[in-house]
């Protein structure tokens, strides 16, 4: 065999191999969607594609049984909580790339400890700290305390200790404050990493269901996930309907990921690469 | 006022939102999970913060002999047992296919990683509709070549598919994130040692073997200890698709397949309100973390 058809062959077999990987991956997500789309309480009919598909199901989650008020709450929280964890990281991240002060290492040490510990462990604690602030059925509650980011305070280091020193001095001989230097030279020229951040938080705190489903047992404060969860607990054969809830659980973030996956893979890639 | 004091009042000025909400979520709930894991909620008592009750080491010595602890720590391992191999090999197997000359490189990374940042107890939802018993789409698949074992319970209901069908759905979820580490790495192999090795006549095979496979260690040891974390936290694929069923039975208890140490400190706390028994169930999981992390480290290092 020739060497080039050696290598169609070859490039032949990779593509057939991705796709059908690409298929197995994704056939979850078609499913939904195609299931979303079914009559009502059709969910196991075995055609592939509906046959008189229906938007009945999103019609009715979202009216009937509060997916509406759910995506809004999912909204506020999300994107409340990202804005703050990712200034929190900035501050933050700035002194620890540029300042020299007392304790630094050993503070900086102490806060990527608890990179170690498993999540579990923080669920009963963080619950009774919330009790007693009588933080119970709060947007704060499910907000506040995943505020640091430790990992994002890590990659803001990273990033920010790349950025020359030089031109922070340079802002401060002519005559800049602290807070000047940081918000006219360090914010500008961290934009990237700041908008990598926020979307990584935006992306934890949408997905941030099991802390969101123990702060709240109230309706009106249901974020999507937990409405989601509780729906099928009480329909549990309504597949149509919890496809429908399921579509309008993922699509948001698929669809930021659509748009900026750069930053999704980059960020969530970067301390693995480096550590 | 000197210039290094106003240094550190403004350094800590900048650091105060970030390490006050560190200080009181983060590091104080480590200490005050072992203050709760020696106190329990009096038998009598409806309000769960009311009056906890001292019981020293009481709720260690229950746990230490609760068998259904004991299976949970064993499917926890059953559990990253499963895990970990199959991650590894799977992300191992996309990185290198991307790993060749391709046209749509950027197209199928993304379709590989998408799933990766979507939500654990959808994705398991949506999973608990293709395994359904029979007339979910994989039972019709299995049935369509002769398979008909799954049929009547489904692959979540029947104990010994239970397991491997969280992790398959767990795998196929993760599986973007192993892959551009191992991407990455791959790339970083300098053409030279391949070019040499294929001179010295070695096979695609040994070039995997003797190059590739030492070269992208790291990322596989990060693998490995990243998949035992994440065992001993799992949760959200369990309560999304077993609920920690479905039951077998063992020595004459029914205990669950899918039965993780993470579902069970869940279980303990939200269903049951023990709180100082969850509390003291994490602090077993913070234990073995640290121990697995460690043995993890010294295995993988002292292998060169």
């Amino acid at each position: 065999m020739s060497p080039t058809k050696q290598r169609t062959i070859r490039m032949a077999a990779v593509y057939v191999g991705l796709t059908i990987g690409a298929i197995v991956v994704l056939f979850p997500f078609f499913w939904m969607i195609v299931t979303a789309f079914k009559q009502p309480g059709q969910a196991f009919t075995p055609e592939i594609f509906p046959s008189n598909p229906t938007l009945e199901n999103f019609k009715r989650v979202l009216t009937d049984y509060g997916f509406a008020r759910y995506f809004v709450n999912s909204v506020i929280v999300a994107t409340t909580a990202a804005l703050f964890a990712t200034i929190f990281a900035t501050f933050a991240g700035y002194v620890f790339a540029k300042k020299r002060f007392a304790g630094r290492d050993r503070v900086f040490g102490f806060l990527l400890l608890s990179l170690m510990i498993p999540g579990m462990m923080y669920v009963v604690p963080q619950f009774a700290i919330i009790n007693k602030l009588g933080w119970m059925n709060t947007y704060q509650a499910m907000i506040v305390p995943h505020l640091a980011n430790v990992f994002g305070l890590f990659l803001m280091r990273q990033y920010m200790m790349t950025i020359p020193s030089e031109l922070l001095e340079a802002a401060k001989i002519d005559g800049a404050g602290e807070w000047k230097a940081f918000m006219t030279i360090m914010v500008p020229l961290s934009v990237p990493i700041i908008a990598t951040l926020f979307l990584l938080t935006f992306q934890f705190h949408w997905n941030n269901f099991l802390w969101q489903l123990i702060v709240t047992n109230v309706e009106r404060l249901y974020t999507v996930p937990v409405g989601l969860a509780l729906f099928r607990s009480q329909h549990e054969q309504s597949y149509t309907l919890i496809m429908a809830g399921s579509c309008i659980s993922v699509l948001p973030i698929a669809a930021i990921f659509f748009f900026a996956q750069r930053y999704f893979i980059e960020g969530m890639t970067m301390g693995a690469v480096k550590g | 006022m000197a210039a290094h004091v106003r240094d550190n009042l403004t350094s800590y000025t900048f650091l105060a939102p970030f390490l006050i909400i560190f200080l009181v979520f983060l590091a104080y709930p480590v200490f005050y999970s072992l203050y709760l894991a020696l106190h329990q909620v009096p038998a009598d008592s409806y309000d769960i913060f009311g009056g906890l009750e001292f019981v020293g080491f009481a709720n260690f010595a229950k746990l230490f002999s609760d068998v259904r602890f004991w299976w949970s720590v064993l499917m926890t391992l059953y559990y990253a047992v499963l895990i970990i191999p199959s991650g590894i090999a799977f992300s191992l197997t996309l990185a290198l296919l991307l790993n060749n000359r391709l046209k749509a490189v950027a197209v199928y990374r993304s379709a590989f990683f998408m799933p990766y940042v979507l939500d654990m107890l959808v994705v398991g939802i949506v999973w608990t509709l293709i395994y359904s018993p029979h007339f979910g789409v994989l039972v019709r698949m299995f049935e369509s070549v002769g398979i008909t074992a799954f049929s009547e319970r489904g692959f979540l209901g029947t104990p010994a598919s239970a397991m491997p069908a969280v992790v398959a759905a767990n795998v196929l979820k993760g599986a973007g994130f192993g892959m551009i580490l191992y991407l990455s790495a791959i790339q970083n192999i300098p053409k030279s040692l391949y070019e040499a090795a294929e001179i010295d006549g070695a096979s695609g095979w040994q070039r995997f073997r003797s190059i590739t496979l030492p070269l992208v260690k790291p990322i596989t040891f990060f693998m490995v200890i990243i998949g035992t974390i994440s065992a001993l936290n799992a949760f959200a694929e369990v309560y999304a698709m077993t609920s920690g069923g479905p039951n077998i039975d063992v020595g004459g208890r029914a205990l669950g397949a899918t039965w993780v140490t993470g579902y069970y400190v869940f279980d303990a706390f939200y269903n049951q309100f023990k709180l100082g028994y969850a509390a003291s169930m994490s602090y077993v999981l913070l234990a073995l973390t640290l121990v697995i992390t460690f043995v993890n480290r010294r295995f993988l290092s002292s292998e060169e």
